[in-house]
């Protein structure tokens, strides 16, 4: 894919093996891979978020739209929230036609990515297998199947001896509570390196013009011409943002704050049907690999894989209740190390290495939010709830096309904040909810 | 370097009597009842206990304890055991980790060979084109992934968890800790003590310091007379919310790891302090060690660590290193004393040994070089209560800045004092840890109910009066002026270190996440420090500046065997199971439940309720007994239809939408008495009602009247169904009247069954057919099943089980929520729209259900394939004629025994819905089929003549 509008404002440094041996050959060392600028006092947008989000919007509206005055703001550092802290799990076999074209725009764009941004976010493609432990779990299986295929997926259902051998470490015995009946294969899902895709996007934005800014958080949204206090709020405009670091004016603000999203929507007066949950993670110390796929288990919510450094990393659904804080629970690792052990009793002598916990932002179809908002220049990609890390690319690609052109593109008409006044939801919760 | 046993020493904790044989890597080796793995090693002389992990460089003992990054190996089916940490028994086999095909000859060790290409993230860098030769090169990486194996077979023993309620939590059992808890035990507050190692005592179990091991004495038989409770190789894992903590016994006599839930109403943080390895170049040589390494090797085992020593020091530890190591022969070379400019550069030797160090810029032969550059504050625990502790460049190290008022610091982790003062400051620490645990355990009882009331006035929150600890002044020794290895476990430099915050991955986060710095087994313990401080440098700031990483639980790793202890998921069964057992029946995973699929042949089930009369156990359908004179409006707002006059006696079918407006449940809930109603659910949503009924209940109407019981299991649920029923039911019931007229369709009666009494039974069908529903109290199911078998085995009585039940229900077109219905599929999509009352005041899923009311929907409506011999698999898609375009789906199907044909349910976009519409079905095998939609849902019996006799 070529760079349609975005220029190269700098030559940037290439990756490649042989970059690497020259450069360990006359110990030279790389440069920067993002600048460290001044903030200005205007930009034509501004992003708010430096996650996957909001740096693949910014990449996409300098590459695809010409739009390289643009800043990145990051209250803390970039990649700090959920986009460090998912289990980094991608795959596009979704339950709705619609969510299939989605996700599997964004499948081909995580197929892209390294050879577009030179650099190896190694997208292991290995297989993910969503087993069913009952009837019931096995016939939505057969649907999404049959839903995938007809969507150019490749999906199928499998039953206990070929996931025997896709992934010899699960019990796949007729134990009595939680048998493996059978799964939803979906070779091309995967894992990939999910801070590899933060930086790739940074650089790659940075390569032509855009600025990323870290510890930059904002205060506030200045808005004129709304129905609310300070002309907030509908039938008004954003005229700028103010920051830790100082005011920039901009006509259009993008909001890509994941857990933050319903808090800063808040300052330009746009309220949104988002509730903030805690989501959970863990990782075990390695050992050599002997899990070749990811898999999941709905029913036993819990999600698991193996990194290239051996260690296994699990993740579950979000917390029930609603909540700001990152700090995790003991009955959390508890109940995850029970459910992976009526998957994989073999694995009770590994140990949990850490835990960590990031924020969702959950809508009630857990579906996201995205596109314009009642206040013109203030637009969101938001409620992406446990699903967002997967759908970034794609995401940050249409964002972009909305911010640049004013139109809604057509792939994520169907998720526009208007849908909660006029009743049109969108529903994955079959099989966004559980299933990573 | 050469280790060696030497002769007895006071303070050692081995019994030379008792030997142990175990295997490393194969060989026969032994050691004594109290060494560890890697000091029965080292004893006879083993110096590489692993392979590094990019590099695969030799390594050794580090610091010879839990926390040491060399001496990960495996123990039998146990992949990455500490051995620095792991006592030795008898029989053990321990292998080395990452190193192929020996530790001695490792071939990755050419890696090292690459270090300048294989600078921090260089992985990112490559390996991009051809994008299909990277699964080729994942592999190799992930080759490079380190650790033990794991055993597929090892098994999941069970072991049960601890709760307790202790008072007083000490975590650390050094001089401080041992104080404290000795204190908080005297004021009368039940304490737990909780010791990471094998014996309390911290740093004087490896002093040969007269005074301290006078004291040692002393502190162990004041504990031993205590209440305390002593638990040894034991870690506080993490504190959570309100002083929940995770303990994790590693020595209990059965469960290879405990897992103890403690909620400490006061937690002392007493983790004493971690020595923190030095950078320079070669300072992960096998020969390289820490003076705490060196002491315990000396005063707990009785190894001497080398024949010739250059000590670096730079506090007293350092010196007292000295003293031990002379002790037992080692000569020292030079002390080389890092308060007063002293400085060492690098070590020179092979890969395998030191030979030199180069200090103060002269070389200086030895084998061993002893460092003592400085502490690490552990304040893991303290990050996890909230509190983010403060750089003090005069000590170079953090201490603790303002933990919650039920967390309390002593020990080194405070600050440093002589023992005396240690001692002072943690007994100091115990009173006050009780004094506020006896406000909050006071406090915790007058808001409990309970028949006699708290004695007194609540205990006023004791101020924190204690002296504080001093700070010694240390010199911030993080690296010489060479590079070396920061993170041993991953392999990291202090250069690459520098590099990747040159790149821009400058914030210690950043750089952490690119460089894997802090990642490995021990997580920063060692590590962390060094890590900032290089940052700091590269950056040109303080370490204040930079600050530091978030210290996550686990304090210390913890198996997920322990973690999962056991899992409480019991498989249910009704009471009448024995029954099926012993009549040949089928079973169906149903949720949590087992229960009856067939006898043998389902379809000759079906057969016998249509032409006389069956049983089916239906025992997992959810029960809730509502009580109250607010009933009536709950079920108004949780289901879409009317409830506010439904006469005593009567029975309704009712449909409840979540607030989108989905399908969430369906059943009958029927009114017993003036005030007391039985709500039924589907069997899979039982708990999920339950919940919802709660929610709505305890959140949005607490101030209705409803008393809500669920009784799922109280009651054995027997389905009576067929032609014959009523006759069948007649011979086993008293006191109610099973005519027609006076027990018509859709009411409830009371009545005793078989003798007995309590039962209750309404009048619907499932099946389409003439039945009763009977609910016995569940003690007498299996009873009661049995008098109807007996009773109506001349009017041909048989048992049917689910799938007979799905066949009928699927003849007669009732929707199963979550099957015919799914998480898209709104209330009118049901066929059962006339149900939604807009009218009503509110109800669950109005505004979305009125919304929907003006559009049209997808609907569930009965398919018969056009060849009746076909029958299209569930989850079939219903598509545009030739095309991929979806237009529905198949949601049920089955033969059917009564019409011989195939029929389904199914949902289709709405222009499908009518009657009589042809439509195309892909079958998984790709072929595609004709099928026609039918006028109502019933394939069977739609006038429901059958069902009201």
């Amino acid at each position: 894919m070529a760079a349609i509008g975005g220029r190269l404002r700098r030559r940037p440094p290439r990756y490649s093996a042989a970059a690497l041996a020259w450069k360990g050959l006359r110990g030279e060392s790389w440069p920067r891979v993002w600048r460290d600028c001044d903030l200005k006092r205007s930009y034509d947008a501004v992003v708010i978020g430096g996650g996957v989000h909001g740096l693949a919007t910014a990449y996409y509206l300098a590459r695809d739209h010409g739009m390289t005055d643009v800043a990145v703001l990051d209250k803390a550092y970039l990649g700090s929230g959920g986009s460090g802290r998912n289990t980094a799990i991608v795959r596009s076999n979704y339950l709705t036609p619609e969510g299939v074209a989605f996700y599997d725009r964004s499948v081909h764009l995580y197929e892209q990515m390294a050879v577009e941004l030179n650099i190896n976010v190694m997208f292991s493609q290995r297989g993910h297998l969503t087993l069913a432990h009952s009837d019931a779990s096995l016939r939505t299986m057969h649907w999404r199947a049959e839903v995938n295929k007809l969507g150019g997926v490749n999906s199928s259902v499998i039953g206990p001896d070929e996931i025997k051998k896709e992934c010899p470490s699960l019990d796949t015995s007729d134990h009595p509570r939680y048998p493996i009946q059978g799964a939803l294969y979906h070779p091309p899902g995967g894992v990939v390196r999910h801070d590899a895709v933060v930086w790739g996007y940074a650089r790659a934005a940075d390569h032509m013009g855009v600025e990323m800014h870290q510890k930059t958080e904002v205060t506030d949204i200045v808005c004129e011409g709304g129905d609310g206090p300070d002309g907030k709020g509908a039938g008004g405009r954003v005229t700028g943002v103010r920051t830790n670091r100082g005011d920039i004016s901009t006509p259009i603000v993008i909001n890509c704050t994941a857990g933050w999203a319903s808090l800063i929507s808040t300052m330009a007066g746009v309220r949104l049907p988002i509730t903030t949950h805690p989501l959970q993670a863990a990782v075990t110390e390695p050992v050599k690999m002997f899990l070749p796929t990811v898999v999941v288990s709905g029913s036993l919510h819990v999600y698991v894989s193996q990194t290239d450094r051996g260690e296994l990393v699990f993740g579950a659904s979000v917390d029930p209740y609603a909540n700001y804080s990152v700090r995790g629970s003991l009955e959390f690792t508890e109940g995850l190390a029970g459910h992976v052990l009526e998957l994989m009793p073999g694995v009770s002598r590994m140990r949990i290495l850490r835990q960590w916990s990031g924020l969702c932002d959950m809508t009630p179809d857990y579906s996201p939010v995205m596109g314009f908002t009642p206040v013109d220049g203030f637009l969101v990609d938001v409620g992406w709830g446990t699903y967002g890390f997967k759908a970034a690319p794609v995401s940050g690609e249409q964002m972009a096309e909305a911010a640049a052109t004013g139109r809604t593109p057509k792939l994520i008409e169907a998720f526009a904040l208007s849908r909660f006044d006029n009743g049109e939801l969108v529903g994955e919760k079959g099989a966004a909810s559980v299933g990573h | 370097m050469t280790m060696s046993r030497q002769g007895v020493q006071p303070t050692e904790v081995i019994d030379r009597a008792a030997k142990l044989r175990f295997r490393w890597n194969g060989k026969r080796f032994s050691g004594f009842e109290g060494d560890t793995i890697a000091s029965a090693l080292a004893a006879s002389g083993e110096q590489i206990f692993s392979r590094s992990m990019k590099y695969h460089r030799p390594r050794g003992i580090l610091t010879a304890d839990y926390w040491d990054p060399n001496l990960m190996v495996q123990v039998g089916d146990d992949p990455n055991v500490r051995a620095g940490h792991r006592l030795l028994e008898s029989g053990m086999d321990v292998r080395s980790q990452n190193a192929w095909p020996s530790l001695n000859r490792d071939i990755k060790a050419a890696n090292s060979l690459l270090g300048r290409f294989l600078t921090p993230g260089f992985y990112y860098k490559t390996f991009m084109r051809p994008r299909w030769l990277w699964p080729t090169y994942e592999r190799v990486l992930a080759t490079f992934a380190p650790g033990g194996k794991i055993d597929l077979d090892t098994s999941h023993a069970y072991h049960d968890k601890r709760y307790t309620h202790p008072d007083v939590v000490v975590a650390g059992a050094g001089p401080a800790g041992i104080e404290a808890a000795l204190a908080a035990s005297s004021a009368g507050a039940s304490v737990m003590l909780v010791s990471h190692e094998h014996s309390v005592g911290g740093h004087l179990r490896y002093s040969s310091d007269a005074a301290d091991q006078a004291a040692l004495v002393e502190l162990r038989t004041a504990l031993d007379a205590s209440d305390v409770e002593v638990l040894t190789d034991s870690t506080v894992t993490g504190r959570y919310e309100d002083n929940w903590l995770g303990i994790v016994q590693r020595n209990h006599p059965i469960a290879v790891e405990r897992l103890i839930k403690a909620r400490a109403k006061t937690l002392v943080a007493a983790p004493g302090l971690i020595e923190r390895p030095y950078v320079f170049e070669g300072n992960d040589r096998p020969g390289v060690i820490t003076s705490g390494a060196a002491r315990r090797l000396v005063n707990l085992w009785g190894v001497k660590p080398g024949e010739r020593a250059v000590v670096f020091s730079a506090n007293a530890e350092g010196d007292a290193a000295v003293a031990d190591l002379e002790r037992v022969g080692t000569e020292i070379a030079a002390v080389i004393d890092g308060r007063t400019g002293g400085h060492i550069s690098s070590t020179r030797g092979s890969s395998r040994a030191v030979d030199a160090v180069v200090a103060d810029g002269a070389s200086i032969d030895a084998d061993l070089l002893v460092v003592a550059a400085g502490w690490t504050a552990p304040t893991s625990l303290l990050n996890m209560a909230g509190d983010r502790p403060v750089y003090d460049p005069a000590a170079a190290r953090f201490f603790p800045s303002d933990p919650p008022s039920n967390v309390l610091a002593t020990g080194g982790l405070a600050g440093d004092a002589d023992l005396d003062g240690l001692r002072q400051h943690g007994a100091a620490t115990g009173r006050l840890a009780a004094a506020r645990a006896a406000a909050v355990r006071h406090r915790l009882q007058a808001r409990t109910a309970r028949a006699l009331p708290v004695e007194g006035d609540e205990p006023a929150w004791a101020p924190d009066e204690r002296a504080p600890l001093g700070r010694d002044p240390h010199p911030e020794l993080y690296r010489a002026d060479t590079h070396g290895m920061v993170d041993m476990s991953e392999d990291i430099s202090s250069k690459d270190l520098v590099a990747a915050a040159h790149e821009g991955y400058d914030s210690v986060e950043l750089a952490k996440r690119y460089t894997t710095a802090t990642m490995g087994p021990s997580q920063g313990k060692l590590e962390t420090v060094n890590t900032v401080a290089a940052i700091a440098e590269a950056r040109g700031e303080t370490i204040s500046e930079v600050g530091t990483t978030v210290w996550r639980p686990p304090y210390a790793p913890l198996t997920l065997g322990a973690l999962a202890g056991r899992m409480f998921e019991p498989v249910r069964v009704s009471s009448i199971h024995p029954w099926h057992e012993a009549n040949n029946v089928s079973v169906i995973q149903a949720g949590q439940w087992l229960r009856p699929d067939h006898y043998g042949d389902p379809a000759a089930e079906v057969r016998n309720v249509r032409r006389n009369v069956g049983l089916i156990d239906v025992t997992p359908l959810g029960k809730l007994d509502l009580r109250g004179p607010d009933v009536p409006k709950l079920l108004s707002l949780l289901y879409v239809n009317k409830w506010m006059r439904l006469g005593i006696g009567r029975v309704r079918y009712g449909m409840m939408c979540a607030e989108d407006g989905v399908v969430l449940d369906d059943g009958v809930t029927g009114r017993l008495g003036e005030d007391h109603y039985m709500m039924s659910t589907t069997s899979s949503g039982a708990g999920g009602v339950w919940e919802w009924v709660e929610n709505w209940l305890q959140t949005e109407r607490p101030d209705w009247q409803v008393h809500v019981t669920p009784v799922t299991t109280a009651y054995a649920s027997i389905n009576v169904a067929g032609p014959k029923s009523r006759e069948l039911m007649g011979r086993v019931c008293e006191g109610v009247d099973l005519d027609a007229e006076a027990f018509p369709y859709m009411t409830v009666r009371q009545a005793t069954v078989a003798g007995v009494a309590g039962c209750f039974m309404w009048r619907i069908g499932f099946t389409g057919e003439l039945s009763f529903e009977l609910h016995v109290p569940a003690g007498h199911g299996l009873h009661v099943w049995e008098a109807l078998m007996d009773a109506g085995s001349d009017l041909g009585v048989a048992p049917f089980g689910l799938e007979g039940q799905r066949i009928m229900r699927l003849e007669k077109g009732h929707f199963i929520v979550g099957q015919d219905t799914d998480g898209l599929t709104l209330g009118p999509s049901t066929g059962l729209g006339s149900l939604i009352k807009l009218d009503k005041d509110d109800f669950a899923g109005k505004p979305e259900l009125a919304w929907a009311a003006d559009r049209s929907l997808p609907m569930v409506v009965a398919i018969q394939p056009d060849d009746p011999g076909v029958v299209p698999q569930e989850a079939a898609q219903i598509v545009r004629g030739d095309t991929n375009e979806i237009l529905g789906r198949i949601t049920s199907s089955r033969y059917s025994p009564t019409l011989n044909r195939s029929i389904c349910l199914g949902q289709v976009e709405p222009d499908l819905a009518a009657g009589g519409t042809k439509v195309t079905v892909l079958l998984e095998s790709g072929e595609r089929i004709g099928a026609t939609v039918i006028d109502h849902h019933a394939h069977f019996d739609p006038a429901g003549e059958r069902l009201r006799g």
